[in-house]
């Protein structure tokens, strides 16, 4: 990375989401990446910008906002890649902010200085007419066609030569893979002025603009026709333009129908679905957890190496225990996120997901929700936080915030060591199925079974009444099967982590030291810090007491409750320290003991339902806020699962 | 309608039972009236159908191919220009 230019651009972006507004750099000309999903507009986004890469959400909406440096000898040039859509009308959110920053409405009101639209030239004539309403905006553009190497190899054939006349810009016929071929579109950004400029000036600029600006197209705006006609011109104009470049349609690949023959077929289809989710399932739980227990020891380790160097005092206490402790435990959560999103990446960028999407789409239908909402639900059971950054691949936008929603509902991860502590405590162990299945396990099973089916139910409300949506057609476009490159993985991965460090981290750190400090306080006459029962903390124990005895829980578990905001399974170790038992552990004896003799099996399973239900997860809330572009929704959701954990803990209490 | 539509035969697009803007998404993906579909493969629970239009492979619910009134393509060959 050239470190200096980086770092130097980044600054301004650096305090979202207002600083957004501003252009993160008026010193270069900025290029937006328009084009079809699928078209090849990310893979030339990572070869032209590498790790130079920037993501945030644009202003107000949850739309991300992906942009670049791409370095040239001439001098750097600012690359947006723009969500992939099929046209501009203000239809989908992703189409309006396509458009709007295409007009200048966005990004302080400055339009991109050139377009490069990015075709797939194996489906030239239907992508064409994005190319109608992009070129008539009348910015400088260059046309990419994607795909040669595919047009070539199934008999498809194409003059680009030919298509830049009729378009009256430059068109590159390239393989967007292939670093080589990318040498006409550094040419078409060197070609930009790299001179400074003051914003709103219009630049000088030698590359050209699609006579179709000048010519006009009738009504790009498509308000005087009916809109069947529009796009039907639209249609013929595409195919007639191709007709004059010599554009033979490729022949379908037969590679992808052999697969999708048994990938879809009525067997082994599911079959292979099952497969499939049985490997992600398994991955994100078996074998992510070496890589966990890794980076949780490389944390304890950290954290007593800086306890036994630091001396003793506050600040050696507010690091260890406040901030190492708080955000390792996070940061544990890093490689199952990693996991599961190399199996995404892989899926998606193979075509697969698609597939998923259709074979999953009959049941997810019934509850209200898309096809594509099952993957991220189901990676939900490791962990929400992944599961609702996943939930980006649902295309409608309210079936995303109905999956976002009921996706904490899943049983993550964290909640397994508090299940397992309860259990152990409450559910004597002994066969109940034979030996085909415990008592104990059973138990479990219908935990995991009763998350499953309140986000069920929540999300057919959901969809019957905030969510409610007219019924829109679905159209779900199956890409062909490609072999997903270790560069994208890499990109997409290393994306991941920064985004989840950098914002999860955030409110993770201020909670850490926040919880730190009210059990410093009061401090003892000595100067040490207090009792834990009298502490700050305990004292918003006591005081939240009242609330919580209607559920049979005491001033203790309330604690547990309030740090378990944090993360659940913080709550563990909360009621370790708070009844003092050393080494407190899922397995602990002590523990177990001590909670029996402070519950009964009514607020016992009250417990447990509360810790079903409720969204003790700050991480998930951080999330959810940058996702949904706003404090509205996880505000509500917090509030909806907190009342239904309430309730469901009151209930078990009063009954059992 | 396009449901009726057995897999393997190709049929041309004659109109689209669907009111104002619901149909754009269909619109731009260049199922426009006189495009060739083609059903490739059915989901494992009937629905959705994947259809062969335009050199892309698109899902469709029974729902909305339900919307789309076709006819045979050998048929429309010889009456109406396919496109």
């Amino acid at each position: 990375m050239s470190a200096a230019r980086a770092s130097g651009e980044r600054t301004p972006a650096a305090a979202p989401p207002a600083g957004l507004r501003q252009a993160p750099s008026d010193r270069f000309p900025r290029v937006a990446l328009v084009g079809p999903p699928n078209a090849g507009k990310s893979t030339l986004f990572n070869r032209l910008t590498g790790l130079r890469q920037r993501v945030a959400n644009y202003p107000g909406v949850t739309v991300e906002q992906r942009t670049g440096t791409a370095v040239l000898p001439a001098g750097s040039v600012e690359v947006t890649d723009l969500p992939g859509v099929h046209g501009l009308s203000p239809r989908s959110m992703d189409q309006r902010v396509t458009r709007d920053v295409l007009l200048g409405r966005m990004d302080g009101g400055r339009a991109p200085d050139a377009v490069i639209l990015v075709l797939d030239a194996t489906r030239l004539e239907s992508h064409l007419m994005l190319a109608e309403p992009v070129l008539a905006l009348g910015l400088p553009a260059l046309v990419v066609l994607t795909m040669a190497d595919e047009l070539g190899r199934r008999d498809g054939a194409l003059r680009a030569s030919a298509l830049a006349q009729e378009l009256g810009v430059t068109v590159a016929l390239v393989d967007a893979r292939n670093a080589e071929a990318l040498e006409p579109v550094r040419r078409f950004l060197s070609a930009l002025d790299m001179g400074p400029v003051s914003s709103g000036d219009s630049r000088a600029c030698p590359v050209a603009a699609s006579p179709l600006a000048v010519h006009g197209v009738p009504d790009p705006a498509g308000r005087s026709l009916p809109v069947v006609d529009l796009f039907a011109g639209r249609r013929q104009r595409a195919r007639a333009m191709g007709e004059s470049a010599g554009f033979r349609a490729p022949r379908p690949s037969p590679v992808t129908h052999r697969l999708d023959a048994v990938l879809l077929h009525p067997v082994l289809g599911p079959l292979a679905f099952l497969a499939v989710v049985v490997l992600v399932f398994q991955s994100i739980f078996a074998w992510a957890v070496p890589l966990m227990d890794g980076t949780e020891a490389l944390v304890a380790a950290s954290g007593a190496y800086l306890a036994q160097v630091l001396p003793e005092g506050w600040f050696r206490s507010l690091l260890v225990d406040g901030v190492w402790a708080g955000v390792g435990s996070v940061v544990v959560f890093l490689p199952q996120i990693l996991v599961l999103f190399f199996f995404i990446s892989i899926l998606e960028d193979s075509g697969y997901m698609a597939r998923a999407a259709v074979i999953a789409d009959r049941l997810m239908h019934r509850v209200g929700l898309q096809g594509e909402s099952f993957l991220p639900l189901l990676s939900a059971y490791a962990c929400a936080v992944p599961a609702v950054l996943a939930a980006r691949t649902v295309g409608s936008e309210r079936d995303r915030l109905a999956t976002v929603f009921v996706a904490p509902f899943m049983t993550c991860s964290a909640r397994l060591p508090v299940y397992a502590l309860l259990i152990a405590a409450f559910v004597p162990a002994g066969p109940l199925l034979g030996p085909v299945m415990g008592r104990r396990s059973a138990v479990l099973i219908g935990l995991y079974a009763l998350g499953l089916v309140v986000a069920v139910v929540t999300a057919a409300v959901l969809k019957g009444t905030l969510l409610r949506d007219r019924p829109t057609p679905f159209v779900m476009e199956l890409p062909p099967y490609r072999l997903p490159t270790a560069r994208s993985i890499a990109v997409r991965l290393a994306e991941r982590t920064r985004v989840f460090l950098r914002r999860a981290g955030k409110i993770i750190l201020a909670v850490a030291v926040v919880l730190w400090m009210l059990t410093q306080v009061p401090r003892v006459p000595e100067g040490g810090p207090p009792e834990i029962g009298d502490s700050a903390l305990g004292r918003i124990g006591h005081v939240i007491e009242p609330a919580i005895e209607p559920l049979g829980f005491d001033w203790r578990i309330g604690i547990g409750l309030v740090t378990s905001l944090a993360a659940r399974e913080v709550i563990v170790g909360t009621l370790g320290t708070i009844y003092g038992v050393e080494n407190a552990g899922e397995e602990s004896l002590e523990l177990q003991a001590a909670l029996q003799r402070d519950l009964d099996f009514g607020s016992a399973v009250g417990l447990l339902l509360f810790f079903v239900f409720a969204l003790q997860c700050m991480s998930t809330v951080a999330v959810v806020r940058r996702e949904t572009g706003g404090w509205k929704w996880p505000a509500l959701q917090f509030a909806y699962m907190l009342a239904l954990a309430y309730a469901g803990a009151w209930t078990a209490n009063v009954l059992l | 309608m396009l449901t009726d539509v057995p897999l393997e035969e190709e049929v041309v697009l004659v109109r689209i039972d669907m009111a104002g803007d619901d149909i754009e998404p269909l619109l731009e993906r260049g199922i426009v009236p006189g495009c060739r579909l083609c059903p490739v493969h059915r989901a494992p629970a009937g629905t959705p159908t994947v259809y062969r239009v335009d050199g892309a492979l698109v899902a469709l619910r029974k729902e909305t191919a339900s919307c789309l009134c076709v006819r045979s393509a050998l048929e429309a060959a010889g009456v109406l220009d396919p496109n």
